[in-house]
């Protein structure tokens, strides 16, 4: 993709192939207007302008000035009411956090460690004998969405209108740039959400199971339980937030390694590289490209006046690759230390499951190189990343060294 | 102040981005704080040399490890 100077900021951002190889969009705006007003939508799906950020150091102040920045109202996708927590704003956020952090902290997740391996050696064993895969259909979607179902302790039956719903939701199959259109869809598809997590809620209120639904009925902030609505609210995060994200960076993190032997062969020979491996690639790749803000009060970043209300658009992927924050920021190097990427985003509102995330990214790579130590993408295979959040339509791979 | 033969562990907190790598490598002595960064909890709960792993293992080079003066992460 080639960027004419003039062009929009956001169109070069959301152009179609943009996911594919976004360091190039990244660049541009680092290079041209890291601060940068658009006449275009903004992610949150919202017409109308848009500020972006792309720097590393205002993407981290403005990720940790929520009082400037604000999470409230950021994004539209077929909620009635705020998310929670990521839609409400300190110091309200912080009784939420409280209670779900400990969810989703390192020390949970890494008693979930053992069960996680023994899941993805289960998924892996579906088609290890066949010698090839749809990475993206045959790993990446089924494993993350099997264990979110099963810390849920909802029927895995559910999962195809699980994924049919995060697709509404998410990347809603409508002509680009038409936002009525994929408001309507995300309306429809949010109404059945609640309705589902109404009867989910209603059964564990009769009957309680070991699922994390059930913990958060029986959970208390400053000594009152949570409120239907509350309850409805976090579980409709969850479920956008908890069916997509890995998949997405499973599907980078392989595509990036079946391209680049000399790595991949790093992490093979010596698995206890994986916690670096997750981090570089986290940030090379930044399978969240951006996450979007409101600006709450006037501030001037850079020499561009943003006002109260104005959509903004943060920029994760471009801060992760700018040099004046990472060297040589273009270049994967598992040896390069201070690695402060924003791939989980910062401050107040950072990724509630990131613990989670590394576990699951972690444990996958780790089994995934034991078992199939070389593969490649065959040629010719047509596929590409969806804009947003970076996942494959396909990702075909073949095993073997030949 | 630590003792002669003793561990000094400091997290930098402005330099913590709360990755939970730190429990990965020496569970017990650190842990997360409700604001996501870097605390000890108990610097005796795992191995020495796990700590050090701790250390190096950080994303941020948020650790910093000193015994008798000598720098070890």
């Amino acid at each position: 993709m080639d960027v004419q100077p003039d062009t929009d900021p956001a169109m070069v951002l959301f152009s179609p192939d943009a996911a594919d190889e976004p360091h190039k969009p990244y660049r541009h705006l680092l290079e041209q207007c890291p601060v940068a007003r658009s006449d275009n939508g903004s992610i949150s799906g919202a017409a109308g302008a848009s500020v972006l950020i792309s720097r590393f150091e205002d993407l981290n102040w403005a990720l940790k000035h929520p009082e400037f920045i604000s999470s409230e109202d950021a994004v539209a996708i077929g909620n009635d009411r705020p998310l929670i927590p990521l839609q409400i704003d300190p110091p309200e956020h912080a009784k939420y956090r409280r209670l779900l952090d400990p969810e989703f902290s390192p020390k949970k997740m890494a008693a979930l460690e053992p069960d996680f391996r023994v899941l993805v050696n289960q998924v892996i064993d579906q088609f290890l004998d066949r010698g090839e895969c749809d990475f993206h259909e045959d790993f990446a979607t089924p494993l993350p969405s099997t264990f979110f179902l099963r810390l849920t302790a909802l029927p895995l039956s559910d999962l195809p209108v699980f994924l049919q719903w995060r697709d509404n939701i998410i990347r809603p199959d409508v002509e680009p740039g038409d936002f009525d259109a994929a408001a309507e869809i995300r309306a429809a598809t949010g109404k059945e959400i609640y309705a589902y997590f109404e009867r989910a809620l209603d059964d564990r209120t009769a009957q309680r199971d070991h699922g994390l639904l059930s913990r958060l009925l029986d959970a208390e902030i400053e000594g009152h339980s949570l409120t239907r609505e509350e309850l409805l609210d976090i579980c409709y995060l969850l479920i956008i937030a908890g069916l997509d994200t890995v998949t997405a960076t499973l599907d980078c993190m392989i595509h990036f390694l079946a391209r680049h032997p000399d790595e991949r062969r790093r992490l093979v020979e010596d698995p206890t590289l994986s916690p670096v491996v997750v981090e570089e690639l986290m940030r090379f790749e930044t399978p969240v490209m951006v996450t979007a803000r409101t600006v709450k009060q006037d501030v001037t970043l850079g020499d561009v006046e943003l006002r109260a209300g104005d959509n903004v658009t943060l920029v994760l992927g471009a801060g992760n690759i700018d040099a004046e924050e990472f060297r040589e920021p273009e270049t994967v190097d598992f040896d390069r230390g201070r690695n402060r990427h924003l791939a989980f985003g910062a401050g107040p509102h950072r990724c509630l499951g990131s613990h989670l995330a590394r576990l699951e990214v972690r444990v996958a790579l780790e089994e995934w190189h034991r078992r199939i130590p070389d593969y490649r993408i065959p040629d010719g295979a047509e596929f590409h990343f969806s804009p947003g959040i970076r996942q494959t339509d396909t990702l075909p791979l073949v095993f073997g060294s030949g | 102040m630590a003792l002669p033969g003793e561990m000094k562990i400091e997290i930098d907190r402005e330099l913590c981005m709360g990755s939970g790598n730190c429990s990965f490598w020496a569970e017990g002595v650190f842990d997360l704080d409700d604001d996501g960064i870097a605390v000890v909890l108990d610097p005796t709960a795992a191995p020495e040399d796990k700590i050090i792993l701790a250390g190096q293992g950080c994303p941020t080079q948020a650790i910093s490890i000193t015994k008798d003066g000598e720098k070890l992460a």
